[in-house]
């Protein structure tokens, strides 16, 4: 089954997989980017350039397209510049770059072009394999996907309540595994996982929910469960907020497909800020206190903080604000909700 | 200050602020609408409506021109906002959080000050504009209205050779579509606000005068690039074209660049450059440097070496010129989708902008490399690489466009001055 590469969680799955694709996310980790410095600026994330370095480099030649969303501006970017480096024949012929202009502020004009990029990006990869997406392949996928979201449902219920059993940093790691796998193996293994953690005893700690840049290694999550407490949630696309709700399988499956994209998958793009913060302001009133990590390369998230933390302090929920992972005021910060 | 050498360039300043005094006194006293935008938007749809805008960077770099960014990002910064935040774009902002201080003396903002707006509009390019426009209307207690901006796919080379007959060409159809649909939304709301219907031939008549402003300023950049010295200094050129372009259609904004042009040209053929010493060429890549502004004659003196070119005035007739106003909706759509893209990013800032250095005689490069703008600083590295492999030596300045704090500008000009030495 071909590979192609995605660079974001709004990259329909299901569309892919009935393309006859093996959709894989690209998260490379790269303490240098040689191939990616010669073009992109210091004001890129880590996170972007390293995947522009992988796709300038010979590893990238087992995709057979990358599929890049309009889902953030660095996005957005990296598409230009791949476009632009291929142009310019300064590059080994990386990986055909496919645009996927999925946007999300949430009006009826947003919502209609959406759709017709979706049915668009149906007609792309139809080109690219040279055969029609069925509809039983649709809704085959469809069912694949639903059952892997079901099944990390069934993880995410492992970390509510008052008594968690499933440490953030093992969530991470559990949870992030189905962007990289098949989803009907990813299912079964996800299940497994859950029988064994459902013997467990509880965690005892501080339960905390963490808002901010995003979380794609458990590290993080470690830098603060080594203090004590218990990372519960994370109001981002990889841990908590992975799976959202069911493609609905009862509808038109191209519909269903993009309503669970549109309208169901965090993005730094969804507008207003009211639906933004919907997710968080629920999560937030269940656990003992909210971390809000802003690292030095974050320009988005830190014009939410001054309304979130207005938000946590009306309702007195104890919170932080840190700039950097391993923060002394962590410790403090866990200390003062162990002691009450 | 450096001496202004047109009289147009006092003529604009002394418009723009006559102008701003009766928006005030308009908004405060006869209760008219008026719109806060991105630099970006359609003014266009507003100025139809009898809507007056102002723009975001503009006000910013007011603010900053007048020295005052660093007490309001402070402030911004002491209200939670972290000190990696966008400033060009949230200068503005912070200059109105900072009027509800105790004990702030908002007299001290520009001209008076923003008075409150019927509504703020902007399209959504990067992930914070969002955020600034909305924390800004909910402040201002007014309506926000965004244009969501998809991304190009279709991207034909030398962009600006299609921009004015063929601009359908250019830009994919469902793109345009999009922002029509988007266009008739933000009608709506201006017709709701004003009371008034949207005239479509009024739109149509704008923009065939933008055409004609956008000529006259292309007869300006034809004179800089053939004339043996440049007669006019880009900071000049700046002040002349961008008070033009937020009112462009206009009457006066017709007759400005006329008299522009006209003025130009007499120095032109009367054989009077900028800087009669001039021996180099400077092209300045990157918004302006709003808070040291005579750092684009410092180096005439000493090193001859004169700033010919912004895009301030070189974009105006690339961008803006639409010929085809059968849909005038259609049209401005063909100008709105990719505007400030076409500026920053490949492919279409780097290959426009090596032309444009070419046709100017071009010696050298500044590219701006801003440090609180991240957004803008996108695009920069091919622009560089491009100059260079075209000849043109470059010299990346490392600063905001708005934000004096931690701009040395001693030490700066210094850098600038050996490298001119070098070259």
């Amino acid at each position: 089954m071909p590979v192609v590469g995605v660079t974001s969680n709004t990259v329909p799955w299901e569309l892919l997989r009935a393309a006859g694709f093996d959709p894989v996310l690209l998260s490379p980790r790269r303490r240098y980017t040689p191939l990616a410095d010669r073009y992109m600026e210091d004001v890129f994330s880590a996170r972007v350039k390293a995947i522009f370095d992988f796709l300038l480099s010979s590893e990238a030649a087992a995709l057979s397209a990358v599929i890049i969303p309009r889902t953030s501006e660095q996005e957005h970017k990296l598409y230009l510049y791949l476009r632009e480096v291929v142009r310019q024949g300064n590059s080994q012929s990386p990986p055909v770059p496919i645009l996927y202009n999925l946007l999300h502020a949430r009006s009826a004009e947003a919502e209609a072009y959406g759709l017709a990029r979706t049915h668009d990006l149906k007609s792309t990869l139809e080109q690219l394999t040279g055969r029609a997406v069925e509809p039983d392949a649709l809704a085959t996928a469809i069912a694949e996907g639903n059952a892997a979201r079901q099944a990390i449902r069934g993880l995410l219920q492992q970390r509510e309540g008052p008594a968690p059993r499933l440490s953030g940093t093992e969530a991470l790691a559990l949870i992030g595994a189905w962007y990289f796998m098949d989803r009907v193996e990813y299912t079964t293994l996800a299940q497994e996982a859950l029988l064994e953690i459902q013997t467990r005893a509880p965690i005892q700690g501080p339960r905390i929910l963490i808002k901010g840049s995003l979380q794609d290694t458990p590290d993080f999550c470690a830098a603060i469960e080594a203090h004590g407490a218990i990372v519960v949630a994370e109001d981002d696309w990889w841990g908590s907020r992975a799976a959202g709700l069911d493609i609905d399988a009862t509808i038109d499956p191209m519909r269903a497909i993009f309503d669970k994209y549109y309208f169901d998958a965090p993005s730094p793009r969804v507008f207003s800020g009211e639906i933004a913060d919907a997710w968080f302001h629920r999560k937030a009133t269940e656990v003992d206190g909210v971390i809000v990590y802003l690292p030095e390369e974050d320009d988005v998230i830190g014009w939410d903080y001054p309304r979130l933390r207005d938000y946590l302090n009306e309702r007195a929920i104890p919170h932080l604000m840190v700039r950097k992972e391993s923060s002394a005021s962590i410790a403090a910060f866990i200390e003062r909700l162990s002691n009450g | 200050m450096a001496e202004k050498q047109l009289e147009c360039t006092v003529r604009a300043a002394a418009y723009q602020k006559a102008w701003f005094a009766e928006l005030r006194e308009d908004v405060f006293e006869k209760q008219k609408p008026y719109a806060i935008v991105q630099a970006d938007m359609p003014l266009e749809l507003f100025h139809a409506m009898d809507v007056p805008v102002v723009s975001n960077q503009w006000w910013a770099a007011m603010v900053s021109a007048k020295r005052l960014a660093p007490y309001y990002l402070d402030n911004l910064n002491a209200l939670g906002y972290h000190d990696g935040l966008c400033r060009y774009c949230s200068l503005s902002l912070a200059s109105t959080l900072a009027s509800t201080l105790a004990g702030n003396p908002t007299q001290a903002a520009p001209w008076g000050g923003l008075p409150k707006p019927a509504l703020l509009s902007a399209r959504l390019t990067c992930d914070c504009i969002q955020r600034v426009f909305e924390i800004w209307a909910a402040k201002l207690g007014a309506p926000f209205v965004p244009l969501d901006a998809p991304g190009a796919s279709e991207l034909p080379p030398r962009w600006w050779e299609l921009s004015r007959h063929r601009w359908s060409e250019l830009f994919e159809s469902h793109r345009l579509d999009f922002m029509v649909a988007q266009f008739h939304s933000l009608i709506g709301t201006l017709e709701r606000i004003t009371g008034s219907t949207f005239n479509f031939e009024r739109l149509r008549t704008l923009m065939e005068g933008v055409n004609q402003q956008e000529l006259y300023f292309e007869e300006v950049r034809e004179m800089i690039c053939k004339a043996p010295k440049a007669p006019v200094r880009m900071h000049e050129q700046v002040s002349n074209v961008m008070a033009a372009q937020w009112l462009r259609g206009s009457d006066w904004a017709i007759a400005h660049a006329r008299a522009f042009r006209d003025e130009v040209k007499k120095r032109v053929d009367a054989g009077v450059a900028a800087c009669p010493s001039e021996r180099v060429r400077l092209m300045w890549v990157g918004a302006g440097l709003w808070h040291d502004t005579d750092f684009y004659t410092a180096f005439e003196e000493r090193y001859g070496a004169v700033f010919v070119w912004s895009m301030y005035l070189a974009f105006g007739p690339d961008g803006y010129i639409r010929y085809g106003l059968d849909d005038p909706l259609r049209a401005l759509a063909s100008r709105t989708v990719s505007f400030n893209e076409q500026l920053h990013n490949p492919p279409w800032a780097n290959e426009w902008i090596v032309e444009q250095a070419k046709a100017h005689r071009i010696d050298a490069a500044l590219v701006l490399e801003p440090l609180g703008t991240r957004p803008s600083a996108t695009g920069n590295l091919f622009i560089e690489r491009a100059l260079e492999a075209a000849g043109v030596p470059v010299l990346p300045i490392a600063a905001d466009m708005v934000d004096a704090r931690g701009w040395n500008g001693l030490e700066m000009r210094q850098k600038v001055g050996h490298f001119l030495e070098r070259i």
